[in-house]
This record gives C-alpha cells, sequence and structure tokens, in this order.
C-alpha cells in the first residue's frame, strides 16, 4: 500500500487548526485551573443547614464559649458537632433537661428538627461546610492546645450569622502557617476568644513572640511546626 | 534431561542462604524473580479487556467525572442524639477480653474505635499472656466483620429451606423439650468441642439439672487426648502440663511445635525468648539450648539449636532410647562416645557447599545427636524440659514424663496440675459413642454446639449419615457450614468478640469475656442458648449467665467491685489451680514397634492458615504465607527431595494418597528438611461451605468443583453472597473453589490401636503415586528475593543479609557480625538530607529486628495487615508475586537441602537515610520526614513504579488493581468496618509500603503535645512490635539515648543489611546467635568471621580482587573509626563452595 500523503490544500487549513488547538488548550487549562482552585471551590461555602443555628447569636452576642458545644476539640480528633441534647439543655424541657420556665423557644418552628430529634433519638443532618480532603488526617486538639486559635481557619464565626467557609483550606494554606507559626498563635487563655488580637494583651511584637515562645517553646527556640508529608498523610 | 536444566546459568548456588529449591538449583523462574520486581507476568495488562472495551469504560468515567460538578463531594455530619457521658468520638479504647480457639483461651486487649473494635492485640497483664498473641488471633477482626457469616437462622425441610427467627427457634425448642421432659430429657444429646468456658459448663449443668437425661458428647479433630491419656499412662490420671521455659536450660521438643501451636505456646514463647539472649548481662541465667526431633519442619525446629529430621513413627523408639541412655547416665555409667567424625574440610572461606551429613551421608549424626541429647540432659537435671507432640501416640507422652520426672524438672521447668473436670459428674461420651447412641435409636435431639463434624470427623466413622438418621439435629455455628447444611436448624453463633464468656486460663486463672461490640449478625453465643433451653426464653442474658459462672467459682470474684475489677483486668488474681506433684504410677511404657524403614507415613497436622479448617474464610490468614513452606492458598504433600526421588514426583506434581480405600490427590511440595519417608499433609482445607474465601460450592451439589471458574482475584470474593430467601429451596452462593484438598477424607479414627498403633494424626502404610498432573501452588518463597545473585560485585558489597555465630564465636568476638559484612565504602552516593539523627534534636525514629528472638510466627505480618489496611489480593495475585504483605518474612535455609537449618528475617520498610526510592520518583510522593521517615503520600503517587524497582530490598507494594473494591458493594457494608479509619485505604495504581505506623507515632506525638512533655520511649509501639510475642522488634526514637532502641542499635551483634550500598538503613538487625554442644558444632553450616581489624587502610589497594587478595592480611594501617577502602570481600567466596546441585526433578517436565 501507498504511503498516505496530505493533499496540498489541506495546508490552509494548518494554522486554522493550530490555532483552535491552541486556544482550545488553553481554555481547557484556564477552566481546570480555575475550577479546581480551592479559593474558587470552596472558599464561601455557605450551605444551608437544617436548623438556621446562628453562631452571630451564641457565640458573638450570648458569648457562650466554642467549647460548650463543641466539646471534644481539646482533647480529639474531631471537634464534634454538638449532639442534639446539647441543643435541648436550653431549648427544650426534655427529660432530665432544664424545667419549661427556663427553656428558652421551646415551641420554635425553626427548632423543629432539634425536638423531632431529641423524641426520636435519630441523628440531626447538619451540613459539613470545613471538608477536607479525605487524605488529610487533621486534629484539633492538638491546634487548640497549642495555641492556634479557632479564629485562624473559621474566621469570625461569632460573626457570622450562617457559617461559610472563610479560608480557602488548601495545602499550601496549611502550610504558610505550619511553616512560620509564631505570628499566628496566641496564649492559651485566648484561644477560644476570637475577637483577640496581639496588641489587645501585649505592647510590643516582640514581646508577644516572646510570651508565645515561652508558653509553647519546649527550650525557648523558634516553634516548629512540622511539614513533613506524613504529618497530615498516612 | 537437558544440559541447560543440569548446569545452571548463573552461579544461583553461591549461597550458603537460600530460600528454596529452585534458588539452590538456580532455575529460571528465581532469577525471574531476582533480576525483576515483579515478574513478568506482573506487567501485563489484565486479559480479557479488549482496547476497545477499554475506550469505553475511560471514556465513561470520564462523561461522569465531569458530570460529577465542580465541588466534591458534600458529606452530612451526623451528631448524637444523646452522646454517651465520656465518650469522645474518633477515639480509640481498650478493653481486656478474652477468646477460646480450639479450647485454648487467648487473652486480649481490644482496641475500638468509635465502638468498633479494629485491633487485638494480647493483654500484657493477663500472666498467661504476657501481651503476646499469635497470627488466629490478630485476624480475628476480619472474621468479626465476615459477611459470609451466617445472619439468619435457617431451617431446613425435605426439599426446602426456610429462614426464620430466634423466637421461632424457641418455639420449636419449647416443643421439643416438652416432649423430653416426662422422660427427663432421655433423647437429647449435646455435642460440644473441648472447652475450658466456665459459663458453657455452668449452663450446661443447669440444662442437666432440669434433663438428668441428657447425655453430652465431645470432639474436636485436634484434642489432646493423646496427650491426657499419656499422662494417665503415666502418672495414673489425667494431668496437665505446665511448662516455665525461663527456668529450662535444655529443651528437647519431639514433635512438638511448642512456640507456635500447642495451648501454652504464648506464654513459653516469650519465656524461651527471654533465655535466648546470649548477653549473660541480660540473661543471667544463660542461653538455652534446644534439640527439636520431628517429622517436618515447624517454628520450634526452625530455632532450634539443633534439629533431627525422623519419621514421626521413629520417634517414640528415639524416645525410648533417650531414656534409656538418661537412665544410664543416671546410674553412672559413661557412655561411649560416637566415633569421632571425620568431616571433609571447609573449603577455604569457611563455607560447606553442603552440610556434611549429606555430602557423607553420615549415620553419624543422628548417633551423635542422641548422644549430645542424652549428656545435656543428664548435665542439666532439673533445669531441663522434654515436651512431646500432640500428634504422638500416648506411650510417647508417658516416656517424656519419666524422663522428666527421673531427671528431676519435674516441679522446675515443669509442673503439674490435674486436668480439670469442668461438667463435674457428667459423663462425657465420645464421637463414637454418640454414633453409637444414634444409631441405637437413643437420640431425639440432637444440639451441636459449634464445629463442624460433618467435615472433620474421622472418614471411617460415617458421622454424616448417622447424623441424618437423628429426628431433629440443631447446630449452633458462626457460619454456615457442611455441618449446618445436614442438620434441620443451623443457628447464628455469636463470633467470640461480641459474646459475654468467661475461661480458665491454660494455668486456671479465671478470665473473662466482655462483647465488644452487639452481635452484628443476630447471634448468640453457646451458653446462652444452653441457658435459653434451660431457663426458657429471656430470662438471663450473657453478662447474667457469665457473673453466675463466675460466682459458682470464685464468690469473691463476682461481688460488685470485684465484678467490675475482673472485668477491667481481663482476669482474677489469685484463681490460678493449685500445681500437685504426681507419682509415676505403673510400668515404664513401651514405644510402639516402629516401622520398616522403607514405610512411608502420613502425618497430619493443624494448618497454620486454617487450624482445622475453623478460618478457611479468613482472607488474612489464607494468605499469609506459611513460616515453614511459604504456601498461601493451599495445602499440599510435603515431600523431602529423597522421598520425591524415590516416588518419582516432581514440584507441584498431584501425588495420589492412598489410604485404604479412600483415595485423595495432593500437590506435592519439596520441603527441605522434611524426614525421608514422611509425608506431611496440613488439616482444614478443601471445605465446600466455608464462604466466598474458603469454598463454597452448592448445596444441592448441582455444580461439580471442576466447574467453578476461579475470579480473577482468586476466591477473595468478586461476587455479592446471596443470601437465603424464604420459599427459596437452596441457598444460593456465590461458587468458590475449595482451597487446597480436604485431608480429613484420609483420616480415620485411632480407636484400633492395632491398625492404628500411632493414633489419627500418624498413618502408616499410605501409598503415594504420582500421576504426571500438574498443580500450581502459590509459594511466596521466591518472591522478593533481595538481589544477592548480583554475582560477586554485589555480594562483596552487601556482605550477608543473615548473620549467624555460634555462641562461642559471640563469646570470643562479640562484634563478629559485623566482620561478617563488607567494608562500608567512604563515599557518599549523594548529599546527605538534614535529619534530626544529625542534629540531635526532635525524633529520630529507628527500628531493631533480633533474628536470635525471632521465630517467623507470623503475628507480625498479620498484625500489620490489621492495622494498616493491607489488602487481601487472591490466590491467582499471589502466583504473580503480587501479595501486599507490608512485612514479610524471609526464610532462608542453610547447608544441604535435605538437612538444612532454617532462619527467618522479618522484612519492612527499612526507611533509609539515603533511600534509593527517593530519588527516582517523578512526583516526589516518596520523600523523607526530618525524623527520619520514608513517607510515602498515596495522593501524589501516579504509579510509574519506578521506586520499587529502585528498591535493594524489595519492600515496595504496588496496587494493580482496585483490590478494596468489594468493599465498595452493597452488600459487603459489613467488611468495610474492619478498616482502620486512621490509615488511608489505597486505591488502584498506588505504591505503598511500611510507614513504621506512622499513624501511631501521630497519636503519640499529639497526645504528648497536649500533655505538655515530650515523647517518652515506649509511646510508639508499632502493631508488629506490639504483636511479636518474642520482643524481637523494638521501636523508638534514636535520639533518645536512654531508649530501648537506640541501645538496642548499639548492640554488639547490630548489623544492617546490604550496608556496602550506603542506603543507611534506619532498621538494624541484631545477629542470630546459635547455642550449639560441641560434639554437633562440626555439622553446623556456619560462616566464619574475618575480622576486619588489621586490613589494609583506606584507598591503597588496586581495583584488581586477585591483587588484594593476595595481600590483604598483610596491611596496617586501619582507622580507628572503622571506615576501611574498597571492600575486599567477595571474590574468594566465589570459589570453592559452589554446591552445583542437580536437581532434575524442578526442570524437567516428565
Amino acid at each position: 500500500m501507498d504511503r498516505f500523503v496530505f493533499p496540498p490544500w489541506v495546508n490552509k487549513f494548518t494554522l486554522l487548526l493550530l490555532g483552535g488547538l491552541g486556544a482550545g488548550g488553553a481554555y481547557v487549562g484556564i477552566m481546570l485551573a480555575m475550577g479546581t482552585w480551592p479559593d474558587v471551590m470552596n472558599t464561601g461555602y455557605m450551605p444551608q443547614q437544617p436548623v438556621p443555628f446562628s453562631h452571630q447569636l451564641h457565640a458573638g452576642q450570648l458569648k457562650m464559649d466554642c467549647r460548650y458545644c463543641h466539646n471534644t476539640v481539646d482533647v480529639a480528633a474531631h471537634a464534634a458537632v454538638p449532639s442534639t441534647n446539647v441543643c435541648s439543655n436550653c431549648h427544650s424541657a426534655a427529660p432530665g433537661g432544664q424545667v419549661v420556665k427556663t427553656a428558652i423557644h421551646t415551641n420554635s418552628q425553626k427548632l423543629a428538627p432539634i425536638r423531632a430529634s431529641q423524641a426520636t433519638g435519630e441523628p440531626v443532618e447538619w451540613e459539613r461546610i470545613h471538608d477536607l480532603a479525605d487524605y488529610v488526617y487533621f486534629n484539633h486538639s492538638i491546634h487548640v492546645n497549642r495555641g492556634v486559635s479557632c479564629v485562624e481557619c473559621h474566621g469570625r464565626i461569632d460573626t457570622m450569622e450562617v457559617v461559610y467557609q472563610a479560608k480557602s483550606l488548601s495545602m499550601s494554606w496549611c502550610l504558610e502557617c505550619h511553616r512560620n507559626p509564631e505570628g499566628r498563635m496566641r496564649p492559651k487563655s485566648e484561644i477560644t476568644n476570637l475577637n483577640w488580637e496581639w496588641q489587645d494583651s501585649f505592647e510590643s511584637h516582640e514581646q508577644y513572640i516572646n510570651a508565645i515562645r515561652d508558653e509553647y517553646s519546649v527550650d525557648g527556640k523558634p516553634i516548629r511546626a512540622s511539614t513533613n508529608c506524613s504529618t497530615c498523610h498516612r | 534431561m537437558t544440559d541447560t536444566a543440569t548446569k545452571p546459568t548463573a552461579p544461583a548456588s553461591d549461597n550458603t542462604y537460600w530460600r528454596s529449591l529452585e534458588q539452590l538449583e538456580g532455575t529460571e523462574e528465581f532469577q525471574e524473580f531476582v533480576h525483576r520486581e515483579f515478574p513478568q507476568a506482573a506487567s501485563e495488562i489484565p486479559e480479557g479487556v479488549s482496547r476497545r472495551r477499554w475506550m469505553q469504560l475511560m471514556g465513561a468515567s470520564f462523561t461522569l467525572a465531569a458530570a460529577q460538578g465542580c465541588r466534591w463531594e458534600t458529606e452530612k455530619i451526623h451528631a448524637f442524639a444523646n452522646r454517651p457521658e465520656g465518650y469522645v468520638p474518633g477515639t480509640q479504647t481498650k478493653f481486656a477480653t478474652t477468646a477460646e480457639i480450639a479450647g485454648s483461651p487467648r487473652h486480649l486487649l481490644v482496641s475500638c474505635y468509635d465502638g468498633r473494635p479494629i485491633k487485638v492485640d494480647g493483654n500484657a497483664e493477663h500472666p498467661s499472656s504476657a501481651g503476646g498473641s499469635d497470627g488466629y488471633t490478630q485476624a480475628m477482626t476480619l472474621s468479626l466483620y465476615d459477611p459470609d457469616r451466617q445472619s439468619k437462622l435457617i431451617e431446613r425441610g425435605e426439599r426446602s429451606l426456610f429462614t426464620r427467627t430466634w423466637s421461632e427457634f424457641e418455639e420449636f425448642a419449647a416443643e421439643v423439650l416438652e416432649k423430653l421432659a416426662p422422660k427427663s430429657g432421655a433423647g437429647l444429646a449435646v455435642l460440644m468441642q473441648p472447652s475450658s468456658s466456665l459459663a458453657l459448663a455452668d449452663s450446661l449443668k443447669r440444662l442437666i439439672e432440669k434433663l438428668p437425661q441428657t447425655s453430652v458428647f465431645q470432639y474436636a479433630p485436634l484434642d489432646r487426648a493423646n496427650e491426657l491419656a499419656g499422662a494417665e499412662m503415666a502418672f495414673g490420671e489425667p494431668i496437665r502440663c505446665h511448662f516455665d521455659l525461663s527456668k529450662a536450660d535444655v529443651i528437647a521438643c519431639f514433635e512438638a511445635d511448642l512456640l507456635s501451636s500447642m495451648p501454652q505456646s504464648v506464654k513459653a514463647t516469650r519465656e524461651y525468648a527471654k533465655r535466648r539472649e546470649p548477653d549473660t548481662k541480660k540473661n543471667p541465667a544463660g542461653r538455652n539450648r534446644i534439640y527439636a526431633v520431628e517429622s517436618q519442619f515447624s517454628v520450634t525446629g526452625a530455632s532450634a539449636d539443633h534439629r533431627l529430621a525422623l519419621r514421626a513413627c521413629d520417634i517414640p523408639a528415639m524416645l525410648a532410647e533417650v531414656r534409656s541412655a538418661v537412665e544410664k547416665r543416671l546410674a553412672g555409667e559413661t557412655p561411649s562416645k560416637p566415633a569421632a567424625v571425620e568431616l571433609p574440610a571447609p573449603p577455604e572461606d569457611g563455607f560447606y557447599a553442603k552440610s556434611p551429613e549429606a555430602e557423607g551421608g553420615l549415620p553419624e549424626y543422628s548417633a551423635a545427636f542422641a548422644y549430645a541429647l542424652a549428656e545435656d540432659l543428664v548435665q542439666a537435671k532439673g533445669k531441663g524440659l522434654l515436651v512431646v507432640g500432640e500428634t504422638l501416640p500416648a506411650e510417647a507422652h508417658a516416656i517424656a514424663h519419666e524422663i522428666n520426672t527421673k531427671l528431676e524438672n519435674a516441679g522446675a521447668a515443669v509442673t503439674y496440675t490435674k486436668e480439670p473436670a469442668l461438667l463435674g459428674e457428667t459423663q462425657v461420651g465420645d464421637l463414637a459413642e454418640l454414633i453409637g447412641d444414634i444409631a441405637e435409636k437413643k437420640v431425639d435431639t440432637l444440639l451441636i454446639l459449634g464445629g463442624n463434624p460433618v467435615y472433620d470427623a474421622p472418614a471411617d466413622s460415617e458421622f454424616a449419615e448417622y447424623l441424618a438418621k437423628a429426628p431433629h439435629t440443631i447446630h449452633l455455628s458462626e457460619y454456615d457450614n457442611e455441618t449446618s447444611r445436614a442438620c434441620e436448624w443451623s443457628l447464628p453463633q455469636a463470633h467470640a468478640l461480641e459474646s459475654w464468656d468467661v475461661f480458665h486460663a491454660w494455668d486456671g486463672a479465671i478470665s473473662t469475656a466482655q462483647p465488644l461490640i452487639d452481635p452484628l449478625l443476630d447471634g448468640r453465643s453457646a451458653p446462652e442458648v444452653l441457658t435459653m433451653l434451660a431457663e426458657g426464653p429471656g430470662e438471663m442474658d450473657g453478662q447474667a449467665i457469665v457473673r453466675q459462672a463466675v460466682a459458682a467459682a470464685s464468690e469473691a470474684a463476682a461481688e460488685d467491685e470485684a465484678w467490675k475489677k475482673l472485668l477491667h483486668d481481663g482476669f482474677a488474681e489469685d484463681t490460678t489451680w493449685d500445681t500437685t506433684t504426681p507419682a509415676l504410677a505403673g510400668p515404664a511404657a513401651e514405644p510402639p514397634a516402629a516401622p520398616k524403614a522403607d514405610t512411608l507415613e502420613l502425618v497430619f497436622t493443624a494448618s497454620s492458615h486454617t487450624y482445622d479448617g475453623r478460618f478457611a474464610n479468613n482472607g488474612w490468614l489464607q494468605e499469609t504465607p506459611d513460616p515453614v513452606t511459604k504456601l498461601t492458598w493451599d495445602n499440599a504433600a510435603l515431600v523431602s527431595f529423597e522421598t520425591a526421588k524415590e516416588l518419582g514426583v516432581k514440584q507441584g506434581e498431584l501425588l495420589k494418597l492412598t489410604v485404604g480405600e479412600e483415595e485423595l490427590l495432593a500437590p506435592v511440595f519439596l520441603q527441605p528438611g522434611q524426614a525421608p519417608g514422611s509425608i506431611g499433609l496440613a488439616l482444614g482445607y478443601g471445605r465446600t461451605a466455608a464462604g466466598r474465601v474458603g469454598g463454597m460450592v452448592n448445596e444441592d451439589g448441582s455444580k461439580a468443583r471442576s466447574e467453578f471458574v476461579v475470579g480473577e482475584r482468586g476466591n477473595w470474593g468478586r461476587y455479592p453472597l446471596v443470601q437465603a430467601i424464604p420459599g427459596v429451596s437452596s441457598l444460593l452462593v456465590v461458587p468458590a473453589n475449595p482451597v487446597g484438598v480436604d485431608s480429613y477424607r484420609l483420616r480415620t479414627s485411632a480407636s484400633d490401636r492395632t491398625e492404628r498403633p500411632f493414633g489419627a494424626d500418624i498413618v502408616l502404610g499410605v501409598t503415594a503415586e504420582p500421576t504426571g498432573k500438574s498443580y500450581e501452588l502459590a509459594s511466596t518463597q521466591n518472591h522478593h528475593a533481595i538481589d544477592e545473585l548480583g554475582l560477586a560485585e554485589t555480594y562483596r558489597r552487601s556482605g550477608d543479609l543473615i548473620r549467624e555465630g555460634t555462641l562461642g564465636t559471640y563469646e570470643e568476638n562479640p562484634t563478629f557480625a559485623k566482620d561478617l559484612g563488607a567494608h562500608v565504602p567512604e563515599a557518599e552516593l549523594w548529599d546527605e538530607l538534614s535529619y534530626n539523627s544529625q542534629s540531635g534534636e526532635g525524633q529520630a525514629w529507628g527500628m531493631v529486628i533480633d533474628l536470635n528472638k525471632c521465630i517467623g510466627c507470623n503475628a507480625c505480618s498479620v498484625a500489620c495487615q490489621a492495622e494498616n489496611n493491607v489488602p487481601v489480593v487472591g490466590k491467582d495475585q499471589v502466583l504473580r508475586g503480587r501479595e501486599m504483605h507490608w512485612i514479610r518474612i524471609d526464610r532462608y535455609f542453610v547447608g544441604s537441602h535435605d538437612a538444612p537449618r532454617m532462619v527467618h528475617q522479618p522484612l519492612s520498610c527499612q526507611h533509609c537515610e539515603t533511600a534509593p526510592c527517593e530519588q527516582v520518583c517523578p512526583v516526589a510522593a516518596t520523600v523523607h520526614s526530618v525524623e527520619g521517615l520514608n513517607d510515602m503520600v498515596y495522593n501524589r503517587c501516579i504509579g510509574t513504579r519506578y521506586c520499587a524497582n529502585n528498591c535493594p530490598f524489595k519492600v515496595r507494594r504496588f496496587n494493580f488493581f482496585h483490590y478494596t473494591d468489594k468493599f465498595d458493594q452493597a452488600n459487603n457494608e459489613l467488611m468495610r468496618l474492619v478498616m482502620n479509619p486512621e490509615v488511608t485505604v489505597r486505591s488502584r495504581g498506588v505504591m505503598e509500603k511500611c510507614t513504621f505506623c506512622t499513624q501511631r507515632i501521630s497519636a503519640a506525638r499529639i497526645q504528648a503535645k497536649n500533655e505538655g512533655r515530650p515523647i517518652r520511649d515506649g509511646d510508639v509501639v508499632t502493631a508488629c512490635q506490639d504483636a511479636c510475642n518474642t520482643d524481637a522488634i523494638s521501636f523508638g526514637d534514636l535520639n533518645d539515648r536512654s531508649s530501648k532502641v537506640a541501645e538496642m542499635r548499639e548492640n554488639e551483634r547490630a548489623y544492617t543489611l546490604l550496608d556496602g550500598l550506603r542506603v543507611k538503613p534506619r532498621t538494624t538487625y541484631l545477629a542470630r546467635v546459635i547455642n550449639p554442644h560441641p560434639m554437633l558444632e562440626p555439622y553446623l553450616v556456619l560462616k566464619k568471621p574475618e575480622p576486619h581489624a588489621g586490613h589494609h587502610g583506606h584507598g591503597d589497594h588496586g581495583e584488581s580482587h586477585d591483587e588484594h587478595h593476595d595481600h590483604k592480611h598483610e596491611h596496617g594501617g586501619h582507622k580507628k573509626n572503622g571506615k576501611h577502602g574498597e571492600p575486599h570481600v567477595g571474590s574468594p567466596k566465589k570459589q570453592g563452595r559452589v554446591a552445583k546441585l542437580s536437581l532434575p526433578i524442578l526442570n524437567n517436565p516428565r
């Protein structure tokens, strides 16, 4: 069989074809890059929850400590989402809970799923907002116990009427802090004080860093956070 | 026979340490395994997928991926409605419990993650366990979540099958009991396995109280009948022996696998290991010496200092000889020494090509062995121990008792207690009596508790036929197995981790079992079923039954506070039995006459995979290579090289074994060290109703076995199991080929002692004929062979992988192991990364494995599989060298093929500081952490397999398929629960390997930091270390100078593998030290260490080996720090010791 040869008239399409391929490639590249960029994909993710719980009200105005509800945050990897009976402590007259007189909004329509859950024992289905990839093993306790406040990753939850993802939670974002953690740490007493700035407690930045080292560093040396792969991936 | 077959192309047999006959011979298959990380077939695209089909699939997946949208799957959070107090989600809690495996309780500490057990280890506080475990216990969690376990009650009618509920069964039981009550239970029979369960005994007693005519029978295929009969013969009463190896200087095992498969093995192994230490500072009592006489290699034989391969039927006679020799010596006679052996002079480099025994065919070895053994036993009077295996007849046990008593070992290394009679006065019959009762129509309702007698009853008992004759039969079983299929009712039994129970430990201590999870598949325990029959339904729950049984045994232990402590600890202190000192009674036992030398014997043993068949559906166990044969997914007729030649069979050929009328085809496996004239065959295979892993054929037998197609991944389920559908006439089952051959078909009862003088397990008069048909056996013995064959160059740089010496060598030169290796070049291959080990800051993780203690029992391998979600791949994949174990146990033979020694070496990722794998990864998926871990980042890995090709230790494992896809199938949700949530489940196309249990390191680090303290020595325990019964594995922080691992790394016996490569492994090995009897020392095949000191200094030699060979002892100027120039060992080794064996059996098709 003879070798196939393109006829000469094809030549005039060559440039068009190349241009088309280039443009198509660029389009696909941009779409992929933009479409998978954590900032684009996840930041600002604000799903609707079954109960319109307001962190702005509870954590902000009422100044409830984060750990009243998320009570395993300093002992376990998971900052457990509170069980229904924690809500019921204030919001219903569940058996063993508050008496009716001190309970608040016991008949609120918005709290219907809570009451249903309390009655049936079925869990409330909350939407997960801060969702790391499954191959990331994040541990809350080590961060909270080592001077990293909730606000560093979750933003000003205490001002959010509806919670959304404030940070990108990408690996480069994690590493930014892991490579230079000192300026982002705070005394343990201020961990759940989302409104805290170092200026509130210290006169100079140097004093602040020294205090951090005093509190968290074993030998007074600068604080290192591990950047080994196996710290988070295993 | 062709020329190529007799002349290996490479000097493959240039190895003192060899893995298989294939290596000794240098077959092409072995070369393939050495030269390629995975053999040829492993690189092939799966068969049966056409290019077009592939395009379709890929196109479809791409479309689906696009359709999924831009954000990944959203997740829901299901918080508790009421979280239990004190419960922290996502953390582990440990509970002490007990599980009985074949009448021998294992004392466990089970880790539960969010309420589900995921890891089983030994209970370190229990005196009978001391933290040890074995492969069977490590694999328990897989059985717990096995979806093939019986999930429904089944009633089988004449032609139909119905699923039932417990209340329906209770109605049926009430009817039956009502019928039997007027006859006070006559007609009710209970068949159970021997058990040390107090709860079972207690509830059975209550049933008997209610129905006094109830008859009780016991049967288990592997029991202690010979042992108890032997004690009866020697002492006049059934006596239980307790071995204390910490007091034994000399241990002699006769066909006894003391370190692996005896009820007290866990404890014995621990004590054995402590006395194994050659350093008298750490082991003031001194190094023990072990003799093993056995027909086939056992774990104990592999660890023994001296081993003699004898037909099992010759061993009782040998014991009698030992007895008379000991008696003579005790009487003051000094027997004449066997003639001094003229051993062939060892070649120049210190190697014997073959062991002298084989070389000269020296029968003197057995004579010298017997002489040495008797001498040692008498010398170590009161500090010795004779142990006889269960397969040997009662006479052998009796003789051992006599010798132990005469040597005053009784009361020291061996103590006695009365064998407990848990059922008190109740008469307990055996299987033959039950069959007699059925034949006489005395049995109306037969309740079988556990076991599987239809499968494992003696072949000549015809149990299945008699079972069908009983009007009502009920079987309580974890699986709907062969026996359940033959019974009217089949009831699901709760798994050991799901039930309440209480046992006597081997020494009598009351040990409780508590459920770690509610019964997943609606099972009930045997005590619960018996109590239901005795008291009526719903009267007592499991806890109440157990507490009552505890109260019956020890009032104090059942009181509130004590009860809580008992459950917490798993055992009650001070509840052990009192020891007795039985006196010898009756005449000296005489062994059965040994048959003629040319009589072939067949020896049945428990399987290291399935035990007696009960673990047949456990993929972890089926795929873990046997410690001796390295076989997976099969049993085989183990035959010595000599016997194979006589029979005219070759490796993998089907051998027709005939015992009486019964025939069985079993594949031949040539086992070095097998006694000539003895065929070893493991029990527990060929199951037809085990499940999708162990074998499953249709109940109506509509399909012949051969018609089933082995799935792409062997028997490890590709298909969902279809559960019973009410009204459907038979169970629809997943066809799965039975694994291995059912050797029970040849095993008859031993009631007729004239026909079976050596008991049921040693069969004489077996005929074996070759068939010419071949069978593929999946043995991993040649897989991952470290490239020692890179001829002189590699060899002289690598040194020996296994380093051994005698106690004498050690005492003379404690650092002999270093002298056995190559001189390490000074030059670095790469710029070294900066690690914590250099700065001394932070942690530098390291591991030390003491080859002197390792017995190759496989517990670490299974533990790793459980901890790290290592997949099971099936026989088909194992045949391609794709098994996934992160820690494998390399087994080497030393010496000749007919009388070798065996050495085990656990090998996992060595975490080299200059890791060659890291240099070739194009995507940085494997990188080093500053703590010295060779991290594997799965989500980066693109599956080039370059790293595996570049790993000198061959420890990297590749996911050729999505081996865990079965977990995604709808019916297999249960199976998913076995996964450790702390470890990623890997997917297809990803490389994986040992991580030093990085999840455990993280957990320890986080806990330490949360508590504001440094990580302490012992905070991080790897899964293999945790499981290791002999404490052979140490792990920890090398920067912590006080840590055990740092101390061990400095041990004088320490060496690293392939040290000539300068990869600086973080895993160090400690050399093995043999403690030979001086008379037997010449028979050991050992490399002699050449002291490095006094050699030439750095760089002052040429390239030629001959040149520095000539003047190697003439140079001084050796640097103090131990650095040397180019290594010089090597080239001499090539000469002189090459054993050019011709094994036509391996190479020539018949």
